[in-house]
């Protein structure tokens, strides 16, 4: 593969590698004074400047670059400040749990500050050290900076990680920031009250981008850099046939009905990612059907597709169960399916009727398939005829499916519409 | 094919390795003395040589599309890539063509499947036993080479091994850059494969592992890390514990009737002969089923049936040939489509043996259900009986034990039964309807043994008559005798399982799981009148 083409190779690895980048991606986003970067890069600098607490929630919807940006904010004051910050990160999927974030805490202070961790040390002990090190760094002017990602998951239980946190903010020894990043926008109401009470209240949503700004996003993204050791002309044609894709009508279009379902800049960058690896290597240059292939590759329809898969016994099952429910019956099994199936075949002499096994199978696969669930999971000791069923296809989508289907039998179509 | 006694090869022996190598006859060399101490090179797949892309595409018919699909989202070496969902039904290559992927793209990567490693800590430690080189040994106890039980200790242990390996791979390439050593690994990146994911939904801390795994790729913030996850099931099935931005999905739909066309003419000596075996099988199979493990293990057995009369097999079949062949096989189809699902267990002892369905048993832990007509049932006369009436006590209602066992009560209820008002009969149609929904009723032990005891002394009575009262008491004693250690041998059988028990008195109530069709025969076996003393709505 990508023989042919070195420099066209050497392209799709910078833009792959640029994609899977968030510090790059979310560079053009924040240059504005008004940004999100700017307002929380000032917040953070000046507790660091003026030695005082705070904290902070970023709230936005998953994938709106909240951890990006604190990061690019985070590495720009690392620049800036050097040995007056140390970032301790947790994450709520990790660490929810109190013990095992004072744990964590206590490692990352260990490993920041060049102390032995003991991984033996107790609760006590680690929330003691947390305390004693906030302190230690205050009188050292050093700010500790808590990163909380999904801080939505610390506010289960007993919040005492949160408390201690905040509580040991409220002293004037102590120099710290709480950063609590989450995608549940009442993440502050989560809080208990003697929580909430030591909790700043300062948020910074974090909103999907708009089409002006998506549109620069994917200019900056894809469009190859002039001055690199990617050949000149090449890179000059690869920008300018970037260009007419971009400004083409029906990119537009593509673009439109994927951002439809969700327009954050995560969910672009899945997209664009599919796109470039679309391209192809001998040409080495982004067209319209890269686009229009990644589209139709990120797009599905999981429940059609089953649909499609299923066979011709399945696809009775599925449509006996679909009249069981038009005939309000509230709940029904395996061996009323069959009834119907029986009923169905003795007034239409169907060519497709098999032996109760067959059809037990059929529906197992249906099963495994989630084209069809128990209604209860209660009762497993009971065999799998007499556990009640329910479809987990609409009849809209089991009747295009239908549809899509390569040679269904007419009489399922007919059965199914009546 | 050795290669699982190989202790070098069993890290990479899945499921689909074996079958890939089956398939392609790239054996791979087998070596027999002690393993050498674990490389970096482990975590390749394994073989003398990466297998070309050619050879990639013919040894899986029909899934061009993906396998090219697969290769762009991988990208050239050294590309970082966003985590890849790949779905799609049973059998149809998911497993077998990633691996197969790798071995031809040569690059490290880490498996783990969700079905072995059926606990977090298990799948945790398995990663991390790769990464680390570590394998288990008497030596080391069979012991993980870290113990990990929580997403965060995993997530330390996870970047401390990746760094130390990446470091490797990177110090590997810079070395070897001008003379590239056969079977040493290509790139700096490397993979981590999650197969069956499916099943995490069923453990117990799902709602924390699924997103965990998901986000596995941002919370690493490694780029040299590649995520790879593969599920029976569609994306949309893990909705319910969203909390995650969706990994780019890749479909493997079913194989369609000219792919299994394809997929059943590969490695056949007579291509011929089976192409028109296919012709007259694959067409009404594939309306019952299109999963290719099912349809392999009816083919093999309707192939040599219609192999049956031919005496050459190396022969090219011609016209009239075909026809004669065909309506031999013709009676054998629609049986065959009947029991496609069978589990035989001696394949060329029992060819057509049976007929008649057989998979009619209930739960499908009761394989003990299946039993062929010819076979005696290995159990004593005593349990044959318990299970009739377990039977009886789970089909009949209880209110009427008493008239159907009672010799005096017995017309009096067929009396009852013969005017069929309107009422009754409606009441008729909705029983009918409970009791599809309901199956076997419920019972406690004490009308199990009642009913045990009438039917083994009606039995005891006729032997008496038969025998002119030569062994009185005989039967009776030998019937009685341990009943409740038959009840619990049954038990385990899984033909009578325990229900919940009464709630009111909290004594356990039984089932029975047995089909009508299996206790008539037991009954037959014991000349025992069953229909008699079974009630019909």
């Amino acid at each position: 593969m990508g023989r042919e083409n070195p420099a066209a190779e050497e392209a799709l690895c910078l833009l792959r590698s640029r994609l899977c980048d968030p510090n790059f991606i979310f560079k053009p986003l924040s240059d504005s004074p008004d940004s999100n970067y700017s307002k929380l890069k000032f917040m953070i600098s000046s507790s660091i400047t003026e030695a005082c607490n705070n904290s902070v929630l970023l709230l936005g919807p998953r994938g709106s670059g909240k951890v990006a940006v604190l990061e690019l904010v985070l590495r720009d004051l690392l620049l800036e400040y050097p040995d007056m910050i140390s970032v301790i990160k947790l994450s709520g999927l990790l660490h929810s749990e109190d013990v095992c974030a004072f744990k964590e805490i206590a490692r990352q202070l260990c490993v920041e500050n060049q102390l032995l961790f003991s991984k033996m040390a107790s609760f006590d002990d680690n929330s003691q050290f947390m305390i004693a090190m906030l302190r230690e760094c205050g009188l050292a002017h050093k700010t500790i900076v808590f990163v909380l990602d999904e801080f939505d998951l610390f506010a289960q239980g007993k919040q005492r990680l949160l408390y201690s946190l905040l509580d040991a903010m409220q002293s004037v020894t102590s120099q710290a920031v709480v950063i609590g990043v989450s995608c549940r926008l009442d993440a502050d109401q989560l809080l208990e009250k003697r929580v909430r009470s030591r909790f700043s209240h300062r948020k910074l949503l974090f909103l999907p981008p708009s089409s002006e700004d998506l549109q620069r996003l994917m200019e900056h993204i894809l469009s190859l850099p002039i001055d690199s050791s990617l050949p000149q002309d090449y890179a000059v044609e690869f920008n300018a046939k970037l260009q007419n894709v971009l400004a083409d009508k029906r990119f537009k279009v593509i673009i439109d009905t994927y951002m439809n379902s969700d327009s954050t800049a995560n969910h672009l960058l899945g997209f664009l990612f599919r796109a470039v690896s679309n391209m192809k290597l001998e040409n080495g240059f982004l067209t319209l059907e890269n686009f229009e292939a990644a589209l139709s590759n990120v797009q599905r329809q999981p429940k059609l597709e089953s649909l499609k898969d299923c066979s011709i016994v399945e696809l009775y099952i599925l449509v006996c169960m679909k009249r069981l429910e038009v005939k309000e019956q509230n709940s029904y099994n395996f061996n009323s399916m069959m009834k119907e199936y029986k009923s169905i075949h003795d007034s239409l002499r169907t060519p497709d009727y098999y032996s109760r096994s067959v059809c037990l199978r059929a529906f197992e696969h249906l099963l495994q398939r989630e084209l069809i669930s128990f209604t209860d999971k209660r009762g497993q000791n009971q065999s799998v005829e007499f556990h009640p069923v329910k479809l987990l296809v609409s009849f809209h989508e089991l009747h295009q499916g239908l549809k899509s289907y390569r040679s269904c039998p007419a009489i399922l179509q007919k059965l199914m519409a009546g | 094919m050795g290669k699982e006694e190989s202790p070098q090869v069993t890290r990479r022996t899945t499921r689909s390795s074996s079958s890939a190598a089956n398939l392609d006859n790239v054996a791979e060399k087998t070596k027999a003395k002690d393993p050498p101490p674990p490389t970096l090179n482990d975590l390749l797949f394994g073989e003398e040589k990466p297998i070309t892309l050619d050879d990639l595409l013919s040894s899986f018919p029909g899934r061009r599309v993906q396998i090219l699909e697969l290769l762009r989202i991988l990208g050239p070496v050294n590309c970082p890539m966003l985590p890849v969902f790949i779905y799609g039904g049973t059998s149809t290559g998911k497993t077998s063509i990633i691996l197969r992927i790798f071995a031809h793209l040569n690059r490290p990567f880490v498996y783990s499947s969700c079905l072995t490693c059926y606990s977090p800590r298990i799948l945790f430690e398995s990663v991390l036993d790769q990464l680390l080189l570590h394998r288990k040994s008497a030596a080391n106890g069979y012991s993980s080479a870290k113990r990990c039980e929580r997403p965060s200790d995993f997530v330390n242990f996870l970047r401390e091994a990746l760094t130390s390996i990446l470091c490797n791979l990177q110090g590997n390439s810079g070395n070897l850059r001008s003379k590239k050593l056969e079977g040493q690994a290509n790139g700096h990146m490397i993979y981590l494969i999650f197969d069956n994911l499916e099943l995490v939904r069923e453990w117990i801390k799902s709602n924390t592992m699924l997103p965990f795994l998901f986000n596995l790729y941002d919370i690493l913030k490694m780029p040299e890390v590649g995520v790879i996850f593969i599920s029976n099931t569609s994306p949309d099935t893990y909705y319910s514990c969203m909390g995650y931005v969706e990994p780019t999905p890749v479909y493997f739909p079913d194989y369609t009737e000219d792919n299994l066309r394809q997929i059943f003419m590969r490695n056949q000596s007579n291509k011929k002969l089976y192409s028109s075996f296919l012709d007259i099988v694959l067409k009404p199979f594939c309306r019952v089923t299109r999963r290719l493990d099912e349809l392999s293990t009816a083919f093999s057995l309707l192939y040599k049936k219609y192999c049956e009369p031919l005496s050459d097999q190396g022969i090219v079949p011609n016209e009239d040939m075909k026809r004669r062949l065909f309506s031999q096989l013709q009676p054998h189809i629609a049986s065959s489509l009947n029991e496609i699902f069978r589990v035989i267990s001696l394949p060329s002892a029992e060819v057509g043996a049976t007929k008649k369905p057989k998979r009619k048993d209930t739960t499908r832990k009761s394989g003990g259900c299946e039993v062929p007509d010819q076979l005696d049932f290995h159990m004593s006369t005593s349990a044959k009986y318990l299970l009739i009436s377990a039977f009886l006590a789970s089909r009949n209602p209880a209110t009427l034990d008493a008239s159907l066992f009672d010799s005096t009560g017995g017309s009096d209820s067929r009396k009852r039964k013969r005017k069929p008002s309107e009422k009754s009969k409606e009441h008729k149609e909705t029983a009918e309807q409970e009791s599809l929904m309901k199956g076997p009723g419920t019972f406690p032990l004490e009308r199990l043994l009642a009913i045990f005891q009438c039917i083994t002394s009606v039995a005891a009575d006729e032997e008496e008559q038969e025998n002119d009262g030569l062994g009185i008491q005989a039967g009776d004693n030998s019937l009685m005798s341990d009943v409740l250690l038959q009840l619990s041998s049954l038990c385990n059988a899984s033909l009578i399982v325990k229900g919940g028990s009464c709630p009111l008195d909290g004594s356990t109530r039984y089932r029975s799981t047995v089909c009508e069709d299996m206790t008539l025969q037991v009954a037959r076996s014991l000349k025992f009148p069953l229909s008699k003393y079974l009630y019909r709505g």
